[in-house]
């Protein structure tokens, strides 16, 4: 009696053990990674932040905004926005010089069509953006600034339209807390 | 080292996994588009092929018949995690490029195909073996495709950042197909093809 | 509701899971040529997809991330899926035997399927809504059906015509693939 219940239960012993011994070694392994995943994150913003704003000495982040300092003085504001790509979800960072003018924006991740849509991570689309005003962030058909890239309207547009909306956000954000 | 040899030499040609036994192409299409993605790809690969075989094939007489395959699922599931844990910390872009491809290495064919077909009755030596060579024939099939589709679809080919050579036309005006999903099942099939007609493998 | 229009045609054309994401290969290579067949395995996969997706979303949200334990996520998932394709298969067997004898050993296989595993974990890194999450799973379940029927269609031709030896079989189903996939891209232009 006693050996016929244990062949039955074993099985349920066997994998109950196996899965503890997994679950240990995820933990700890996440644990171990933890750290470097978080600084891996700061690293990679900290360095599209430099690049954006070369003057940069240190910045903070409040409320989902990057405040810009260059030896104690606010040169800018950075945040990020998300706009609906063809592909997904494409992740922008935006640079304001102030709370009217544009500094830059830096495509942090995108899954666009090659070749087409993977164009707003050009320089030259991007440079389409610096100086611009913020009112002015909008196709050039809809009494904008900007050019789209050609063969890629709905990337370029979902570009333009997270940038200006998310940027009108924060400014408002921003002036609510003065 | 003779047997050790031969089951390595398999997996490499006669035991292909690509090319041969057709397993495992949900990655190899999506991951084959610059040689970077393809040897991260296989890395990972080995690494969880090489665990889960060794694993395996030691409790291989231990495991109650009943559970079998739920265990070597979570064994497998478990390496998985471990890669893509390691490799979001340490290799992030590589890590982004592979995208859901990285834990998706759980349900490829190939490595729970291993695990039962062969490390769950084979010893150790043996079983470390065929984990190697079916991850270097892995390896090789993907480079190969993937140097095709990036030669063709962006002109040139790099590793590791640097530009190993940039071809005259096709640098200006790539066939930009080659680097869609499209191109990638036109690039397998005639590889297949290919490998069919120079005798690999029996046509049907 | 346009986003959830939008997520429904993404995952189902614009990006569907066998054409442009490589997911769910196996059985569209592998797809009878009998209509019925072709149907009854892509609305087999489409339940499982759709039940597996509603049921990760629940651990993830009530178990795994309050309890910062995301790192489990793929364990947990492929042994849900594992245990909800046994649950179907039984469930398919009990209540009509001639289609669990029809789709034969494909009915377990839907547990390596990458499209279901691929469903799950794209809800979680896009970070979609329990609602999100149905529409994105039903629509990736439609698409893939979709390109079934259709491959189960040309499957009759494709026996027929008289492709070179290293050809048949795989090779050409592949530059089926390619063409399907060409003419897929033309659903671009609907958003």
């Amino acid at each position: 009696m006693k050996v016929k219940t244990l062949k039955g239960v074993f099985p349920v012993i066997f994998i109950t053990v196996i899965v503890l011994i997994s679950v240990t070694l995820l933990a700890f392994t996440d644990s171990i990674t933890k750290d470097r995943i978080e600084y891996q994150k700061e690293q990679q913003i900290q360095g599209m932040l430099k690049e954006m704003f070369p003057d940069m000495s240190r910045y903070t982040f409040e409320n989902d905004i990057y405040i810009i300092y260059a030896d104690g003085a606010k040169i800018g504001y950075g945040f990020l926005a998300v706009g609906k790509g063809y592909g997904g979800d494409i992740d922008i960072l935006v640079g304001l010089e102030d709370e009217t003018t544009i500094k830059g924006i830096t495509i942090v991740s995108q899954s666009e069509t090659p070749g087409l849509g993977t164009r707003i991570a050009e320089a030259s689309f991007a440079d389409k953006f610096a100086g611009l005003n913020i009112g002015d962030v909008a196709l050039r058909q809809a009494g904008g600034q900007v050019d789209a890239i050609t063969g890629s309207t709905i990337s370029s547009r979902a570009v333009i339209d997270a940038v200006r909306t998310t940027a009108m956000e924060k400014v408002k954000s921003l002036k609510e807390r003065e | 080292m003779g047997r050790f040899g031969k089951e390595f030499a398999k997996g490499i040609v006669i035991s292909n996994p690509l090319f041969v036994l057709a397993l495992g192409f949900c990655p190899a299409l999506a991951v084959s588009i610059s040689l970077d993605n393809a040897l991260g790809m296989s890395v990972g690969v080995a690494v969880v092929l090489l665990g889960s075989n060794i694993i395996i094939s030691a409790i291989r007489k231990f495991v109650p018949n009943m559970v079998r395959i739920p265990i070597f699922i979570v064994i497998i599931a478990t390496f998985v995690t471990i890669v893509n844990l390691v490799f979001h910390a340490y290799v992030p872009s590589l890590y982004e490029s592979l995208g859901i491809y990285l834990p998706l290495i759980v349900v490829n064919c190939i490595i729970l195909g291993r695990a039962e077909a062969f490390a769950s009755k084979n010893p150790m030596v043996s079983s470390i073996a065929d984990a190697l060579g079916v991850s270097v024939g892995f390896m090789l099939a993907l480079l190969i495709i993937s140097f095709i589709r990036q030669m063709l679809g962006t002109g040139s080919v790099s590793v590791f950042g640097f530009n190993l050579f940039t071809l005259p036309v096709l640098g200006e005006q790539p066939m930009v197909m080659f680097i869609l999903p499209p191109g990638a099942f036109l690039v397998i099939g005639l590889l297949l093809a290919l490998f069919r007609r120079m005798g690999v493998m029996k046509s049907e | 509701m346009n986003e959830l229009i939008s997520i429904f045609i993404g995952m189902a054309v614009i990006n569907n899971f066998i054409l442009a994401r490589f997911l769910g290969l196996c059985p569209f290579f592998g797809v009878s040529k009998k209509l019925g067949n072709a149907l009854s395995m892509g609305m087999a996969v489409t339940l499982v997809m759709f039940i597996a997706s509603v049921t990760t979303w629940i651990i993830n949200h009530y178990i795994l991330i309050p309890f910062s334990v995301e790192y489990m996520n793929i364990v947990v998932y492929i042994l849900v899926i594992a245990s909800l394709v046994q649950i179907v298969e039984l469930f398919i067997k009990r209540t009509n035997l001639t289609l669990y004898n029809a789709l034969g050993i494909f009915l377990p296989l839907i547990t390596t399927n990458c499209a279901v595993l691929g469903i799950t974990l794209i809800n979680a890194r896009e970070g979609y809504s329990l609602l999100e999450s149905i529409v994105a799973s039903l629509g990736g379940g439609i698409g893939f059906l979709l390109v079934l029927i259709i491959m189960s269609g040309i499957r009759e031709k494709l026996e027929i015509a008289d492709a070179p030896r290293s050809m048949r079989g795989l090779p050409i189903a592949m530059l089926v693939g390619m063409l399907l996939g060409l003419a897929f891209f033309g659903f671009g232009g609907m958003i």
